[in-house]
């Protein structure tokens, strides 16, 4: 096993274990919120909702990078990264979009709101990313193939920054970010929930990383394979 | 490879027995008469090729041997299976026929298949079962081990077709018993060393007494048959004899035998398919869950009064409709299968090789059979979750019955969009116009949810109650699926 492969290995196994922890102590450790909440205790589902966020701007982010990268230079190298930030584009925003609902539900009596930006901007962004894991899995990987989706990358990346700022042009029904507090000092959080989720982001930060260590260098050994047959393909007769 | 000489066939092959014989067969391609009162015989062990212009009907001869076309008059059968099967006649009538062996001048596969599965799939629509190691012996004497889990789609065009000629001679490769093997312009795409290696497989596969068809424009496959049979301009075949040149490949050893059931074998492949590449289940899913949502926020606009509940403000059978019409949604939408089944005329290859009632397989295959169930109760959950209603507790334990009929609802759809996409230009067709007629057995369940959710289930069958509401729904639905499926077949 490569160092490199080695260090996601561990990262990844880490970030499992602690954050499966983490949950067990944000589901029955954690303090119940107070004030203002319609269903006090379904907050804890934040704990995962909000780092899941976060994780899947990164990955549109790495996915922005690796179009660019196979788009202006077609780069092998940006192509994984492509390939790794779909899938986990994909991962991390399946569970925003399922963690949402569940929580909007009970609190607002609303599983969804089609007049929320965020809301929108965030199914749109993981349905983005399922089109793109699935057409990857089913074209045959020909440069123009790579081209389209590497345009619909770039298109995806362009709702990032919409989704994000949404709470702060136009909030509507998704709350703002408060993990500091807000402007006026009449918002904020507990100080164990805010340690919580700051743990919360740290470990799916590392776990996030130990995936991304794994699963470029998957693409990668991939790629190799894919070199090797096709030398096969000629000759073996 | 190791290779042997040649025996001399040619002699032995004229008195042997009829693998596959046709009578009068006359086929039109649109208003032009392609074939007219074409009589064939094909004799065990006996390679033919088909030669001509192009246009001049090769290919049409060998699909209709197959199977896959209409015919004005005449009859194709095969005897390989003991007592005469009838392949199809100019009434419409197919015959329940095992697979053998067809390679079509598409590559006739689904991109989303691997290489080894679809050796597989030939071998066991055919009735036979191999080892492993032996498809992977095979596989490598074709170049092709090192592919075995690859998707077809991932393959360059050369090698894409020597798996389909390969899925081709492998049904004739692996039996004991002699078989038809039937291939339109096998060596086209292929390199030499793919080209040599087929030819030495055809003399092989006649040494063992299978009969074969080629039709074909290239000289070397041409010098490979026993027998030649080039078209006149009128549409009639001259016979001549053929070179039988080649030498003669080692094959596989016969593989066992068993009864293979040409509807299980569709109804896996169809089901690997969209386990790889799940596109029919997000493609009904979609708009079923953006429908859903949609009608949760509708009915989220309407202004109740304190003193009233939803459903007895603005009544049953709406939300009865708003609860169905996702599900309903998800029976309607075309079933990913036909793109599949249209990739490389993989639908065609399909039904040569299961015979008659093809179409009622394939829509069978394409309705959607996951997804209503758990639609309708998420459907229930969000639209009318909270009615505070005596009857909720009956709704939740009998909505799975309409649900059932959905999936009925989804059969005849899938029948009714596999009838349009048999149109030469189906994709200039209005096939959704046809779907309205479904729009019945929607109001049928309508009204059984509805009268569920006013005074719970019951189980009378007169008219109004809910389960007659769900069987008509269901009859209606069976109803356009046979019209769909039995009326164009025959």
């Amino acid at each position: 096993m490569g160092s490199r492969e080695s260090l996601g290995t561990i990262l990844t196994i880490s970030g499992l274990s602690i954050a499966s922890m983490t949950a067990l102590y944000a589901l029955f450790e954690a303090p119940s919120v107070s004030g203002g909440w319609e269903a006090p205790e379904a907050y804890r589902i934040l704990y995962f909702h909000a780092p899941f966020a976060w994780l899947s701007f990164i990955s549109f982010t790495l996915l922005f990078i690796g179009s660019i990268m196979w788009y202006t230079k077609r780069s092998e190298k940006g192509w994984i990264w492509f390939q790794t930030a779909s899938d986990l584009g994909l991962i991390f925003g399946l569970g925003v979009i399922t963690s949402g609902p569940i929580w909007g539900s009970v609190e607002w009596g609303t599983p969804w709101d089609w007049g929320d930006l965020r809301l929108n901007t965030f199914g749109l962004l993981t349905a983005v990313a399922m089109f793109l894991v699935l057409s990857r899995r089913s074209q045959p990987d020909t440069s123009a193939t790579r081209d389209t989706l590497s345009s619909v990358g770039l298109f995806g990346f362009a709702l990032v920054p919409i989704s994000a700022l949404a709470t702060t042009w136009y909030q509507k029904r998704h709350p703002e970010v408060l993990i500091t507090g807000s402007e006026d000092g009449s918002a904020g959080m507990d100080d164990e929930i805010r340690i919580v989720l700051i743990l919360s982001f740290l470990i799916l930060n590392i776990l996030f990383a130990g995936f991304v260590i794994l699963s470029n260098h998957r693409y990668l050994l991939a790629s190799k394979l894919e070199i090797l047959k096709s030398e096969l393909d000629e000759g073996l007769i | 490879m190791e290779l042997l000489k040649r025996a001399s066939l040619v002699g032995v092959v004229m008195s042997a027995r009829r693998l596959l014989s046709a009578r009068g067969l006359n086929v039109s391609r649109g208003t032009r008469i392609v074939l007219s009162g074409i009589d064939f015989n094909l004799v065990e062990g006996e390679i033919v090729a088909l030669i001509g212009e192009n246009g001049s009907g090769k290919s049409t001869l060998l699909e209709t041997l197959a199977g896959l076309h209409p015919m004005s008059s005449g009859y194709v059968k095969r005897h390989d299976l003991g007592e005469p099967k009838l392949i199809r006649d100019s009434e419409g009538s197919r015959g329940n026929i095992a697979g053998f062996g067809l390679t079509l001048q598409s590559d006739g596969i689904c991109g989303e298949e691997t290489v080894k599965e679809r050796i597989d799939s030939a071998l066991k629509i055919s009735g036979v079962i191999a080892s492993d190691d032996d498809i992977e012996s095979i596989l490598s004497q074709w170049g092709l081990e090192h592919r075995a889990k690859d998707n077809v789609s991932q393959l360059s065009d050369g090698l894409r077709r020597r798996v389909a000629v390969l899925a081709g001679l492998m049904p004739a490769a692996m039996q004991s018993e002699p078989t038809v093997v039937l291939l339109d312009e096998p060596s086209e795409g292929l390199d030499k060393a793919s080209r040599d290696l087929l030819a030495t497989w055809l003399r092989a596969l006649s040494l063992r007494g299978n009969s074969i068809v080629i039709a074909t424009h290239d000289s070397q496959m041409i010098s490979v048959a026993d027998r030649l049979l080039s078209f006149d301009s009128n549409g009639s075949l001259n016979s001549s004899q053929g070179e039988s040149l080649g030498e003669i490949s080692i094959l596989p050893s016969p593989a066992k035998k068993f009864d293979a059931s040409r509807f299980f074998e569709f109804i896996n492949w169809s089901w690997r398919m969209e386990k790889r590449n799940p596109i029919d289940t997000v493609g009904r899913a979609t708009p079923a869950l953006v429908a859903m949502l949609l009608a949760f926020t509708l009915v989220g606009q309407i202004d109740i009064p304190q003193t009233s509940s939803l459903s007895t403000h603005v009544g049953n059978d709406l939300i009865a409709g708003l609860v169905l019409a996702p599900a309903f949604i998800t029976a309607i939408v075309a079933p990913a299968l036909i793109k599949r089944l249209a990739e490389e005329r993989a639908g065609d290859w399909w039904r040569a090789m299961t015979g008659a009632n093809s179409r009622a397989m394939f829509s069978i295959g394409g309705a959607s059979f996951i997804l209503p169930i758990p639609i309708m109760y998420l459907s229930w959950f969000v639209i009318a979750g909270d009615i505070d209603s005596s009857t909720n507790d009956e709704v939740l334990k009998w909505l799975w019955l309409p649900a059932l009929s959905v999936i009925d609802i989804s059969a005849a759809a899938a029948a009714l969009h596999l009838m349009v996409s048999d149109l030469n230009r189906s994709s200039a067709a209005a096939g959704s116009l046809l779907l309205l007629v479904l729009i019945w057995p929607f109001l049928e369940l309508t009204s059984a949810l509805s009268t569920i959710m006013e005074s719970g289930m019951t189980f009378e069958l007169s008219i109004g109650e809910p389960l007659s509401d769900i069987l008509i729904s269901s009859f209606s639905a069976i109803l356009v699926w046979g019209v769909a499926v039995i009326i164009p077949e025959d």
